[in-house]
């Protein structure tokens, strides 16, 4: 994330604590149907929910236009001929894949999306492996030390990542890890927290009655993490997963420090050297933006509802 | 799970004092987690805050103490004290954008729950996903001062052309709306969250009585939302620097004539073009002091000092 990129230190338990939690992981809540129609009542109710409909609708499809179409329209521009790049009609009229060329010959793009991939696989893989003992962990302390230990947690997901960085290069650099896997990956584990605050809610929805007749079978508590909460927690854990990949994907300020060597650089340090390096050459820019944007949106447009649920049901509130 | 691990379990449960095992696991499986955040955070927050006081060229080994004079040189300098400024208007800025622009979006989805509200949920979430880089490079062409898409419409509109980004004037705020993209979409789910938690049938009981659909949003949801706001608010303020860092590092390094450098861009520059790690560091130490202030200060307004992190 962060830099917590994405989605960063997004801290816990916001808003409002008087209405009892109503959902857990184990049974997605998104809240079913709408409200029952309620038939013959006065005209002037329904034209008033008519026009309701449509201010609600005019206001979600302005905000969906402003915040999405730019990047249709650069999506879009990255199919025009150079010539025509700032025509004013979105649609390429004759579409061609030569900014997508010049810009897979002009850096090496498809080297730096494989190290990214394996650079968010790794900060992916690392920080659960850390957090979901942690978050399994975590729920069996005796409240109040749940609650110091939290608290400690949610601290480094606020600490702003840029006043972590001079330590972290210098230990890097001491380490003679610069360029390599390990310098990229194991800093980035400073947005652990995120993880286990995000798994923690999830573990506390599994009811206590399961684990305890696990217990009870004579499950040690390895086993009872293993066998009995990791497949209940299987949901929660791709869409936590998911996050943390995009997050680690969409990183910036670290990888640059830690590997500004081109060949071993991840994907968005490398599109600002090819933009410094191309200078206001837009075409092959916005093809090699498209090529760095639409992996990781992939990932999301597959899983986008449990990505989102992820937020919904987690503490987050 | 075989039969000789399920004997070996119970004859560990039957001899073992309950107590001390169950009070013993649950720091073994923190254990991963104390190292991690201990070596990536707590030890490197530290050693910052000692360096703030050594002088240190980042280039060398030399090392020497120094006391405050980092502290003073960044108080007294024209930079910091600009940067600073520029933080506060950068804050100003994405507030509307933190609190009540998401707030009313997710009240919107909320209201009619169903398959269309998550197209738009999923949808609206898009642009946190986006590749920061990458949305730079698209609003650099977007705001081209000669034939971007922006020009092109002020154009039409009789408003002339602008080089929004290269105007000391505008370059702030082009920037801040560029990253406010990001944070209305978290926020619109983070709001979406806290209404999650909000009695509907409570809202059919005063829609029953003849409550019209304003009056239910001014007298039930939005005082639901109360507290939520002023949290997003200020945790929107901790989470956008990343954003608005990488915005500022493609778009303007901290330019033109100063207009978009902020203390978490003039720390970087300290560090890394100056190589001047004892004053990056004072900054570091300024900007989390400075934060903890602000956090510390809306839990306060919040009221909710030991419940927020149950």
């Amino acid at each position: 994330m962060t830099s917590p990129d994405a989605v960063s230190p997004v801290g816990v338990s916001l808003g409002g604590a008087t209405i009892p939690r109503q959902s857990g992981v184990l049974a997605p809540t998104a809240p079913a149907g709408t409200s029952p129609a309620r038939p013959r009542r006065a005209a002037s109710r329904r034209a008033r929910r008519i026009a309701g409909a449509v201010g609600r609708h005019t206001l979600l499809l302005a905000a969906v236009a402003v915040m999405v179409l730019p990047v249709l329209w650069a999506l879009a521009a990255s199919f025009k001929t150079p010539g025509g790049i700032f025509d004013e009609n979105p649609l390429p009229m004759s579409p061609t894949l030569e900014n997508y060329r010049v810009a897979t010959g002009a850096f090496p793009v498809w080297r730096l999306l494989l190290n990214t991939a394996a650079m968010a696989a790794g900060v992916t893989l690392l920080q659960l492996l850390i957090a979901v003992p942690a978050a399994y962990a975590l729920v069996r302390f005796p409240p109040r030390a749940h609650r110091v230990l939290t608290a400690l947690i949610v601290i480094t997901l606020l600490v702003p990542p840029q006043s972590l960085i001079i330590p972290l290069f210098l230990m890097i650099s001491h380490l003679g890890w610069r360029n390599t896997y390990p310098g990229l990956v194991l800093p980035q584990l400073y947005g652990t927290g995120l993880a286990v605050i995000l798994l923690r809610d999830h573990v506390r929805a599994v009811p206590p009655t399961v684990l305890g007749a696990a217990v009870l079978d004579g499950a040690r508590p390895g086993e009872v993490l293993r066998l009995v909460l990791l497949p209940l927690l299987r949901p929660a854990l791709g869409a936590v997963s998911i996050l943390l990949f995009i997050t680690s994907w969409n990183e910036y300020l670290w990888p640059s420090l830690a590997a500004p060597d081109i060949d071993h650089a991840s994907i968005q340090p490398g599109l600002a050297f090819f933009l410094t390096q191309e200078g206001p050459e837009y075409g092959p820019l916005l093809a090699g933006s498209m090529l760095a944007t639409l992996p990781i949106v992939a990932v999301y447009l597959v899983a986008s509802r449990r990505v989102t649920d992820a937020f919904m049901h987690s503490g987050i509130r | 799970m075989t039969v000789s691990t399920l004997e070996a379990g119970e004859r560990g449960a039957a001899h073992a004092p309950p107590g001390a095992r169950a009070r013993a696991r649950p720091w073994l499986y923190l254990s991963p987690l104390v190292v991690a955040l201990l070596v990536w955070v707590y030890g490197p927050l530290v050693f910052t805050a000692v360096l703030s006081f050594m002088s240190w060229n980042l280039t060398d080994t030399h090392l020497s103490w120094l006391g405050t004079a980092n502290y003073a040189r960044l108080v007294d300098g024209r930079d910091f004290p600009r940067a600073a400024r520029n933080t506060l208007v950068f804050a100003a800025v994405l507030l509307p954008f933190a609190t009540v622009v998401p707030m009313s979006l997710a009240i919107a989805l909320w209201k009619r729950p169903g398959r269309v509200s998550s197209v738009y949920r999923a949808l609206l979430f898009l642009p946190v996903v986006l590749a920061p880089v990458a949305m730079a490079i698209t609003w650099q062409f977007l705001l081209d001062p000669l034939s971007g898409l922006v020009n092109v419409i002020t154009g039409r509109l009789g408003l002339g052309t602008h080089n929004w980004l290269g105007d000391p004037a505008t370059a702030l705020y082009a920037v801040g709306f560029i990253t406010a993209a990001k944070v209305v979409a978290l926020n619109v789910l983070l709001f979406g969250a806290s209404l999650a938690s909000l009695d509907r049938g409570l809202l059919e009981a005063a829609a029953l009585d003849g409550a019209t659909e304003w009056e239910i949003t001014r007298h039930l949801v939005l005082p639901h939302l109360r507290r939520t706001i002023v949290l997003l608010g200020m945790l929107s303020l901790v989470v956008v620097w990343p954003w608005i860092f990488a915005n500022v590092a493609v778009l303007t390094q901290g330019g033109p004539d100063g207009a978009t450098d902020n203390v978490y861009y003039r720390l970087f520059t300290y560090a890394f073009t100056f190589f001047d790690a004892g004053t990056a560091s004072a900054a570091a130490v300024f900007i989390t002091t400075a934060l903890a202030v602000v956090l510390g200060i809306g839990l306060l307004l919040t009221g909710r000092r030991r419940r927020d992190f149950a």
